[in-house]
């Protein structure tokens, strides 16, 4: 009986540490990207981890969404700048992930823009589990990770993302 | 030199009518047909007054109740909307949401308000959602469906 208040403590001290493991930690340049493993439009499961070695810019989209739409062109011209694959230097891919609910609507958008990159999503919208684990307030949004799967960047668009990628690509 | 500060002068004017008018772009909406989406909630919630019919115009049907037209930019639900209304009585409270991003850059919300309007309908409303429908509505554990 006199070890109850122990038992409490050690049960409180458990439960507490356990809580702060499964709490979210922010998303932050220097930390490792989360894993994403979601279907391809062919169904297939694709993993951001299979990208390990390349520069990678995971693209959070969605054809619903008009300004990640307007973006796309701007994507495509980075993607011929600093794709290079079997090269020397550093190789540029883009892993799209999309908040899409509607496969057709997906599909349509991908192959309208011509988009040549790995493309995933689970067609949850919303409730897809990669929007809370990245903590996606709105979209379009971007994280782009280097060949250990670190976080180097946040959220980066038009010239600054150019800008980025040269300095770590070359032009 | 009379001539030139006149011509100056008239396209001063010219310059700043154009500015003027680019500011104030009309939108198809008046601000007393912008529902909070709290107000929407509260209805919904509440289920004691008439609701109104709940539509989605863009991406998804999250809002429970509503009937999904897609979005309205492409001419096809934009038909499909106006199937839904022509069934509909002309004084029948309408809410239209989309939620896509913030209006500003939204290409749904001008067509399907423009089309509930040339419809006739006196009771039109749009959810005024500044930012997208997972701010505005999800995360505020509105009712959804």
């Amino acid at each position: 009986m006199k070890q109850l208040p122990l038992i409490v403590f050690l049960t409180v001290l458990l439960y507490g540490i356990g809580g702060n493991l499964s709490a979210q930690q922010p998303l932050k340049i220097g930390s490792q990207a989360p894993e994403i493993t979601l279907p391809s439009i062919t169904g297939e499961q694709k993993s951001l981890s299979s990208m390990k070695g390349n520069l990678v810019l995971i693209d959070f989209w969605a054809s619903w969404c008009a300004p990640c739409i307007q973006e796309q062109p701007e994507l495509k011209r980075l993607y011929a700048k600093y794709h290079r694959p079997g090269s020397q230097s550093k190789n540029f891919e883009i892993f799209a992930v999309s908040l899409d609910s509607k496969r057709d609507a997906w599909q349509r958008a991908i192959t309208k823009l011509g988009l040549p990159w790995t493309q995933v999503s689970d067609l949850k919208f919303w409730a897809s589990p990669v929007a809370k684990t990245y903590q996606l307030e709105g979209i379009p949004f971007n994280a782009i990770i280097d060949e250990k799967g670190s976080i180097i960047a946040l959220n980066l668009h038009g010239k600054e993302l150019d800008q980025f990628l040269s300095d770590k690509v070359g032009k | 030199m009379k001539k030139i500060t006149q011509i100056i002068t008239v396209l001063s004017l010219l310059v700043s009518f154009t500015f003027v008018q680019g500011q104030t772009k009309q939108e198809p909406w008046s601000s007393s047909q912008l529902m909070p989406p709290k107000q929407l909630a509260d209805r919904i919630q509440q289920a004691k007054t008439l609701m109104p019919l709940i539509v989605n115009i863009g991406p998804q049907a999250v809002i429970k109740g509503s009937v999904d037209i897609g979005p309205a930019d492409e001419k096809a639900n934009l038909k499909k909307l106006e199937t839904l209304l022509s069934k509909e009585d002309k004084n029948r409270e309408v809410v239209l949401y989309c939620g896509c991003c913030p209006f500003d850059r939204c290409p749904n919300i001008r067509p399907a308000f423009s089309q509930i309007k040339k419809m006739g309908f006196k009771n039109a409303k749009l959810l005024d959602i500044p930012k997208n429908i997972k701010t505005d509505w999800i995360d505020k554990d509105y009712p959804v469906q």
